[in-house]
């Protein structure tokens, strides 16, 4: 276990047990971290502020159901947000666009995908397993989990049959297992 | 069910692609079936490697404020919501109630302003900056009565056809809240909806939406100035 996030299930204890300062602490660490994970899905700051805002609220209520047995604690805290910004993103009456603005924010996700690709470890596996990929099924996937797109909107983004797009991330996750494995 | 669909299945998990329903299903299944489990989790802890690329983002100081202040009412039963009738008016309706306030605004705002009594200070004021190159644009006072009074400092019009419309976020639950439309920003009052006392650092925005207002009553146009409030001290 990283020493990072030995503090990080350490602090998560201690809120569990109800202290606000741990959760403080923990805010003070991580929120920077998750208001640009949240923004890369929801694409507003204020709207990532708020999916931070309610995943703080939801990690105070939730810190006792922590169990490292089933993951770290990074990634307890990181599905939080995650979660919280994809429901955002699928209520529509909140991210509904103008078509104008549609082209710019789904180029600035293919901005975000290209960025976070590049900026993995050449050493982690997932760099290399992605790599291995064809380029439509590895944007397909990063599309998916890097900006919180759907089928639909992947099919949009990269100007393919919606059919296509379900049998790229099909088969591309299934590759991509294999290959992590 | 065969090992290729339950990769493919804990692949759509992973990637977020699952409605609520489906979610619920795979977790259910997921329960009993540990392979299927393991699956998810293995992938899901490798793709954790892309959310960790991001850059730290600034975000608003007031935001670990408006998370405290949360926490006490968490256990509370009684949460502030917004009186329905207010949310569920027709946009035709809307748009009458809005453009009547707007006018009674320009009517008496001006006279209320130059009398100017001292019960008359602010409970926040906020300014609000351009989203283009972060200047400041427009600065709202909002009052303990649910009004508020726009001050720009730069010229804001919509075209035609559109209308600007301001905003404000009370809190998370209650999302985003319309305080009035109008066509060109100019120093007025407006009448708002019943809502909790101004806070500091609640938002306030202006977004150009199509007239006579947002079609779904929450903001769907882009955002042209913005703003977290502060306290006016006494």
């Amino acid at each position: 276990m990283a020493p990072q996030d030995r503090d990080t299930a350490a602090l998560i204890r201690r809120i569990a047990a109800g202290e606000q300062t741990a959760l403080a602490e923990l805010f003070a660490a991580e929120a920077g971290r998750l208001v640009a994970i949240a923004r890369r899905i929801v694409r507003r700051q204020d709207l990532a502020e708020e999916v931070v805002q309610d995943a703080f609220v939801a990690v105070w209520q939730r810190a006792g159901q922590f169990d490292m047995a089933r993951g770290s604690a990074g990634a307890w805290l990181t599905t939080i947000v995650r979660n919280r910004a994809l429901n955002l993103l699928r209520d529509s009456s909140r991210t509904d666009y103008h078509d104008g603005e549609t082209l710019a924010a789904l180029g600035d996700r293919n901005a975000d995908v290209t960025n976070a690709f590049d900026a993995l470890a050449e050493r982690d596996a997932l760099k290399a397993c992605l790599r291995g990929l064809d380029e439509a099924k590895r944007r397909a996937i990063l599309l998916c989990y890097v900006t919180g797109l759907n089928h639909g909107e992947v099919a949009a983004t990269l100007n393919a049959p919606l059919g296509t797009v379900k049998a790229w991330i099909r088969r591309g996750t299934i590759a991509l297992q294999e290959c992590l494995s | 069910m065969t090992r290729e669909d339950k990769l493919a299945l804990a692949g759509d998990y992973v990637l977020g692609l699952l409605d609520d329903a489906e979610r619920h299903d795979f977790e259910q299944q997921a329960a009993t079936d540990t392979e299927l489990a393991e699956m998810a989790r293995d992938l899901g802890e490798r793709m954790m490697a892309l959310d960790d690329t991001v850059t730290p983002a600034a975000y608003d100081p007031g935001l670990w404020a408006r998370i405290e202040q949360r926490l006490g009412a968490v256990s509370a039963p009684n949460v502030t919501t917004l009186r329905p009738a207010r949310r569920t008016m027709a946009p035709a309706q809307r748009w009458l109630a809005l453009a009547a306030s707007v006018v009674v605004a320009l009517g008496l705002g001006y006279v209320a302003g130059q009398i100017q009594r001292p019960s008359e200070q602010p409970t926040v004021v906020a300014v609000l900056l351009n989203q283009t190159d972060s200047s400041p644009a427009v600065i709202v006072e909002a009052f303990a009565d649910d009004s508020l009074r726009l001050m720009p400092l730069e010229a804001l019009a919509a075209p035609a056809g559109q209308v600007l419309q301001v905003w404000t976020l009370p809190d998370a639950q209650t999302g985003p809240v319309s305080l009035g439309t109008l066509q060109v920003a100019q120093d007025l009052r407006l009448t708002g909806p019943d809502l909790p006392l101004p806070q500091a650092g609640q938002l306030y925005e202006i977004t150009l939406e199509p007239a006579p207002g947002s079609p779904t009553g929450k903001p769907t146009g882009p955002i042209l100035v913005k703003g977290f409030a502060k306290a006016v001290s006494p």
